[in-house]
């Protein structure tokens, strides 16, 4: 909408408007769920398991609820319900058998945090440990323990997903395209890698925090740090068969989400002791130790390509196996899986392509959806691959990225035409390889190379992702006029940190021709208040709640016209309006307020007309179809963000130790509404893509037990951490649908920094690396051919982390 | 143990827990929820205050500790109706997404200008390496640091091409 | 903390000896705080007493004197340290390894009485104190004991302090010249971290020595190094003074190979 409109004819999109939530944040005025308190209010705290794996023989908490100020203690055995979005798998609590180090057994709510602790302190669980099974790649053999013995009697949303009972198979997801066997006959080059990734941690600096009260009459209020009030009441009424009007969930700020808080997290567990101490509010804050544990993370990978290339260069087959560990529950880890599927080989034509991607179960602590959907993890294999298989072929990476990067014309993997206006990855990868001078070393660099003699390099690496959700994900927004002439803006799109609200209300502002001060979007997200929208993910955001937001200044200034008309005694069709007024185009002097009409209008004698201005949108996705389960075929995406990065490093081969002297970073963001918030989300991806490349990932032992649950070990980028350069560009190639031509971008920054970084590695020192993260070590291996260090799980059966280039001529 | 502390400049008399943090006195028995809790381990700085004078991780320190003691919060930042500097050149500057970080990474940004009127760039990385924040990648928070010191020319912009 | 103790914060180091000796079984020192809390916090430590030694007179005192040295007193933070002018002229080596502590808070927090007494392997301060000849002066309620950091840690978070004893001052002593030095630490990411391996290289009066961290369950000094010796034989004897392990952060063959890359290029660097 609007996407041919110049950005130079805007009032307020494209500007660096000023963002209603700071100053609150700023103040440490602003109120989230860990800062609430309610009168009557519980602690709870919980008694975790040990193992990866056990049988529940016991729970003895006789001891723990005569103590001082214990008011509720539940177990697993007394809650016989079952949570999930896509495959419904998992439980409130475990019941007859643990599934993962950390998992909740036991939840005691007192009057103190303290109280609450020494409870259960109190408790005795005994266990019988059972044989764990850790690596995803063991899951799969005959004889592997099952995880999930009763997955052939779970709910599951059968439109997308395919679990395989008597497995640890929770979602096999297929494509297939063309003449796959055909295309690598004919192949010149046949390239055989693999590739992997551990499981990461959102870390959102807020931990997840809910609390609940679980009144009379079984009306639920809960207020919780969720990135989707609305899916998570829809989730919570399924599991304990309430009526949606019985249950209301509120947002207030939240503290970061970048996925983990999607969907349902902990606000059954505060509901389920909330409900048996009688009703009193019950507050649950994850200790940062459980964020990492008890609540979920990123999936690991392994990713096998097989790619088979023309004598010119371009890639005529590709095959694709997945395989992604979803740890002990796998209910948002399947669509990962869908969605990873779809978009396989990254922003590439594969003329016959065959996939197969497979979630998997294993005894770790599970996956879920995390900035990116499994796009940052298969992108590290995608565009690693393809650097070595135009090395094995001996073309340059970046020519050969262009000849096959998608083009107005090409058929991505699930049969869509990109047009013109899909977006221009060859744009992105040009502008990223000239940002950093790709392809050769000014004097400065060689220069500095020669003064310290470590190794400079550069690579490059591309990117895309299409929003991941239900074909029908739709979205509202309710425009409610003020006393005073302006506008509050009621959604249940949360923005956590990510800026959307700000840009929607300089959408409000631009469509209804209002200056900015006249626009409120309201913060705090409400259920029984804001109109509905399915969930704050796949950044499908600002698409999908922009578009609604101009229908809902059209609806508001459709109605405030109408009564103009009859105050104002003439055609709707001869109006027009201002900031402050309505008026008649041809007698601009007889106008009437917005103020004056906002609430209803008063006649000069007295009689009332109109009655609250109010505009409503509502939009939904348009033209996406369900894929077809058995080749993968069919439109799964609304829209597609291309981009890409450049990375300058410089390497110590002696130690492996680098520095990432620059990056630039270029998307096709269609339209960028707030420049400064484009280039938030775009610096601030990026160095969780960096965090995610060089130093993030769970490390466990041969039993399963997570050994780095914290900050100690568990590093994340710092301030320090920053390349020395950064730049961040643009390419706009209006989204036809999308509000202003604006397509989602906020996920896109974190993907592909890895390959890009991985490749520029490569360059400067010829080290192979196929896991992430790079650490030093894994770069001073990888330059003298040891074996990678393998602590990220115990010993993988064909070694993940192995990869022998099989380039060979064909035939 | 009953304490006496100096808190935005009002003294406070309490009887405190011998166990509890001065991050939680200062959050549940006062009221005062700006400072926040990211890890309680001290390696995140989502609670830093001052402490008489010098920024402190408040989950490192006993309230019973600060007996005595000074402290300045994020609450005893712009007591009049507008912002310090800092914070006007942090909402000038895009600093600021979920707001988590954002009362510790004032403090921090508070003590260092105190201490020097135009820190370098490592200098601002270093007097923030301690906050961690996970939503804008640090740069425009620096940004603004140059800004409140008259340095905003070595600001970055986001390029269309 | 979800744990509940009780509090102490004894004004003489009499009293201080006497709860020391009467909790030695429950209770813990406290000075930062930046160990013993996160360590409670976990539930690591069960106290039901932590003592508190800030309010001893002297505590964080930092003095020099060109008879004894620079004294610390076991209040005196990492940042005091940092800050203190004769400090940085005369031990810069001792400034070199302060910086690369934590982070600025924990800093301006952190004791290096605390650093030490807390006998981590991966101490920071403990290769400065070691290279620079200093002197843990040790209390109890009988009386007063001078030990040198080379026989102050017994192992992993052991140090040779009996129970009822405490560390009651750090003293550096006096030098003509200023040892000249480095300290390398490898660490996972450029911003604050625990050391992978970190080693001191320091030359003073012609004498070469290095201290390791993170290589040996305490931190360890070498001193034998001879001026007339070759690169690889210095770092074979470094090599022979630490035994690193495989652990999260590395493995033991990085660690080694790391050690002697620092070694080497200390070795070109500190002159
Ligand atoms: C986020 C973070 C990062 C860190 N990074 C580093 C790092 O990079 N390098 C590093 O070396 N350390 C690091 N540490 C550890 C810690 O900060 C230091 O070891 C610090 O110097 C300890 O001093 P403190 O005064 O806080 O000790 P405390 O916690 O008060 O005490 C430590 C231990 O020593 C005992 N103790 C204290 N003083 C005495 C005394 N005078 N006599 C006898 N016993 C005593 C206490 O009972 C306790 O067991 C880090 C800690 C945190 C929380
Ligand atoms: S909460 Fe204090 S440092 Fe993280
Ligand atoms: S703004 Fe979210 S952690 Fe900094």
């Amino acid at each position: 909408m609007f996407d041919t409109v110049k950005t130079s004819d805007l009032s307020h999109v494209g500007k660096n408007g000023h963002r209603e939530d700071t100053i609150e944040k700023l103040t440490g005025e602003a109120m989230y769920v860990s800062d609430m308190l309610l009168p009557g209010m519980l602690h709870a705290q919980l008694k975790k398991s040990p193992h990866a794996r056990a049988k529940i023989v016991k729970i003895d908490y006789s001891k723990a609820a005569a103590l001082p100020g214990v008011r509720a203690i539940v177990t697993g055995d007394e809650l016989d319900y079952r949570l999930g979005l896509y495959v419904v798998d998992k439980r409130i609590l475990a019941r007859g058998e643990v599934r993962h180090f950390g998992e909740a057994v036991v939840a005691v709510a007192a009057d103190t945090a303290e109280q609450a602790r020494a409870a259960v302190d109190a408790i005795e669980v005994e266990y019988e440990v059972l044989p764990p099974v850790l690596h995803h790649m063991d899951a799969l053999k005959d004889d592997a323990p099952l995880v999930h013995p009763e997955l052939g009697s779970y709910d599951y949303m059968a439109a997308a997903f395919t679990p395989k009972p008597g497995t640890n198979i929770a979602n096999h997801t297929k494509l297939r395209k063309g003449d796959v066997d055909k295309a690598f006959a004919e192949s010149e080059w046949i390239i055989e890698r693999e590739y992997s990734c551990p499981s990461v941690q959102h870390v959102p600096m807020e931990t997840h925090v809910a609390i609940v009260q679980w009144g009379k009459g079984d009306k639920v209020n809960i207020w919780s740090s969720a990135q989707s009030p609305f899916t998570v009441r829809n989730l919570f009424c399924h599991a304990f068969g309430l009526s949606h009007s019985q249950v209301r969930v509120q947002v207030p700020y939240v503290g970061g989400g970048f996925g983990g808080k999607a969907g349902i997290g902990i606000e059954p567990l505060c509901a389920v002791l909330s409900r048996k101490a009688g009703g009193r509010p019950v507050k649950f804050q994850a200790s940062r130790e459980e964020e990492f544990s008890l609540l979920p993370c990123r999936s690991a990978l392994t990713y096998r390509i097989k790619t088979g290339v023309s004598a010119t260069g371009k890639i005529v087959a590709q095959h694709m196996t997945m395989y992604w560990d979803s740890g002990a529950y796998a209910d948002y880890a399947v669509n990962v899986t869908r969605a990873s599927g779809f978009s396989a080989s990254g922003p590439y034509e594969i003329p016959n392509a065959w996939l197969d991607a497979y979630t998997i179960y294993t005894n770790k602590p599970y996956g879920t959806a995390y900035r990116g959907f499994g796009h940052v993890e298969f992108h590290w294999a995608v565009e690693r691959h393809m650097e070595l298989v135009a090395q094995a072929i001996g073309m340059d990476p970046f020519v050969f990225r262009l000849k096959n990067a998608l083009r107005p014309g090409s058929l991505t993997m699930t049969g869509e035409e990109i047009t013109e206006h899909t977006g221009n990855v060859i744009k992105c990868l040009e502008e990223a390889a000239k940002a950093i001078c790709y392809g050769n070393l000014t004097d400065e660099e060689k220069a500095r190379q020669k003064k310290t003699g470590w190794k400079i390099g550069k690579g490059v690496a591309a990117l895309q992702k299409a929003p991941a959700m239900p074909p029908f994900t739709a979205t509202s927004v309710v425009l409610k006029m003020n006393e005073d002439g302006s506008v509050l803006v009621n959604l249940a799109l949360t923005d956590y940190g990510q800026g959307t609200y700000t840009s929607v209300r300089q959408i409000v502002a631009e469509r209804l021709g209002f200056p900015l001060e006249k626009i409120k979007v309201a913060f705090e997200s409400d259920t029984d208040r804001d109109p509905y929208d399915w969930q704050t993910v796949a950044s499908k955001g600002l698409l999908l709640s922009g578009n609604a937001a101009i229908l809902a200044a059209e609806d508001l200034i459709k109605n405030a016209y109408a009564v103009a008309g009859e105050i104002l005694h003439c055609n709707v069709c001869d109006l027009g309006h201002d900031g402050d007024k309505i008026f008649i185009k041809h007698h601009p002097k007889k106008s009437v307020s917005f103020a004056s009409m906002a609430v209803g209008h008063a006649l000069p004698n007295g009689n009332g007309v109109g009655g609250p201005l109010i505009g409503v949108g509502r939009y939904i996705a348009q033209g996406l179809s369900n894929l077809n389960k058995e080749d993968g075929q069919g439109n799964p995406a609304i829209d597609w963000t291309y981009g890409a990065h450049g990375i300058i490093v410089e390497v110590c081969e002696e130690t492996g130790e680098f520095h990432v002297l620059k990056i630039a970073s270029v998307y096709d963001v269609g339209r960028a509404i707030h420049p400064e918030i484009v280039r938030g989300q775009a610096i601030g991806g990026m160095l969780q893509g960096l965090g995610t490349a060089i130093c993030e990932g769970y490390i466990y032992d041969q039993q399963g037990r997570l050994l780095n649950p914290s900050f100690t070990d568990n590093k994340i980028p710092t301030a320090k951490d920053l390349p020395l350069e950064i730049e961040c560009f643009v390419v706009e190639t209006p989204q036809v649908d999308g509000p202003y031509g604006a397509r989602g971008v906020g996920e896109h920054s974190m993907i592909s920094v890895a390959p890009a970084l991985g490749n520029a590695i490569q360059k400067a020192t010829g080290a192979e690396i196929m896991h992430m993260p790079m650490r030093f070590e894994d770069v001073w291996r990888a330059l003298r051919h040891k074996d990678p260090i393998d602590n990220w799980i115990t010993k993988s059966p064909i070694g993940s982390c192995r990869s022998a280039p099989e380039a060979r001529p064909n035939g | 143990m009953k304490i006496k502390v100096t808190v935005n400049g009002q003294l406070y008399e309490r009887d405190v827990l011998e166990h509890k943090t001065l991050l939680r006195f200062l959050r549940e028995d006062l009221g005062l929820t700006g400072t926040k809790e990211g890890c309680g381990m001290g390696e995140c700085g989502a609670c830093t205050v001052f402490f008489n004078g010098k920024v402190m991780n408040s989950c490192m320190i006993l309230a019973v500790e600060a007996d005595g003691a000074t402290i300045d919060t994020i609450e005893g930042e712009s007591r009049g109706p507008s912002l310090t500097d800092i914070q006007k050149a942090m909402e000038k500057n895009n600093s600021v997404q979920c707001g988590f970080c954002t009362p510790g990474m004032v403090m921090s940004i508070k003590e260092l200008l105190q201490n020097k009127a135009k820190p370098s760039i490592p200098e601002i990385k270093e007097a923030i390496e301690g906050n961690f924040c996970r939503c804008t990648g640090y740069v425009q928070i620096i940004e603004a640091v140059l800004d409140v010191t008259g340095r905003s020319k070595e600001k970055g912009e986001l390029k269309h091409v | 903390m979800v744990y509940e103790f009780r509090y102490l914060a004894p004004k003489s180091k009499a009293k201080l000896c006497a709860m020391l000796l009467e909790h030695a079984q429950d209770g813990k020192l406290l000075a930062g705080g930046t160990d013993l809390l996160p360590n409670i916090r976990n539930g690591v430590f069960r106290l039901k007493y932590v003592i508190d030694l800030k309010q001893l007179p002297g505590a964080a005192s930092l003095k020099y004197s060109q008879q004894d040295g620079l004294i610390l007193g076991p209040a005196v933070t990492i940042n005091d340290v940092l800050r203190n002018r004769t400090a940085r002229r005369l031990y810069p080596v001792l400034c070199d390894c302060a910086h690369e502590l934590a982070s600025h808070q924990i800093r301006n927090r952190a004791t290096v009485a605390g650093n030490v007494a807390n006998a981590s392997p991966c101490s920071d301060m403990a290769p400065a104190l070691l290279c620079l000849g200093a002197t843990a002066v040790i209390r109890s309620a009988t009386g007063q004991r001078t030990i040198p950091f080379t026989q102050f840690f017994a192992g992993v978070k052991k140090t040779v302090m009996l129970p009822g004893e405490f560390l009651e001052h750090i003293i550096i002593p006096p030098a003509a010249s200023p040892a000249a030095g480095r300290y390398l630490k490898l660490k996972r990411i450029a911003g604050h971290d625990l050391g992978i391996v970190g080693v001191l290289g320091t030359l003073q009066d012609g004498k070469r020595r290095f201290a390791v961290s993170s290589a040996a369950p305490t931190p360890v000094l070498v001193e034998n190094v001879a001026a007339g010796d070759d690169e690889s034989t210095v770092v074979k004897k470094v090599l022979a003074a630490v035994s690193p392990i495989s652990d999260v952060r590395s493995s033991k063959e990085y660690r080694e190979h790391m050690i002697g890359v620092f070694v080497q290029r200390l070795l070109q660097e500190v002159q």
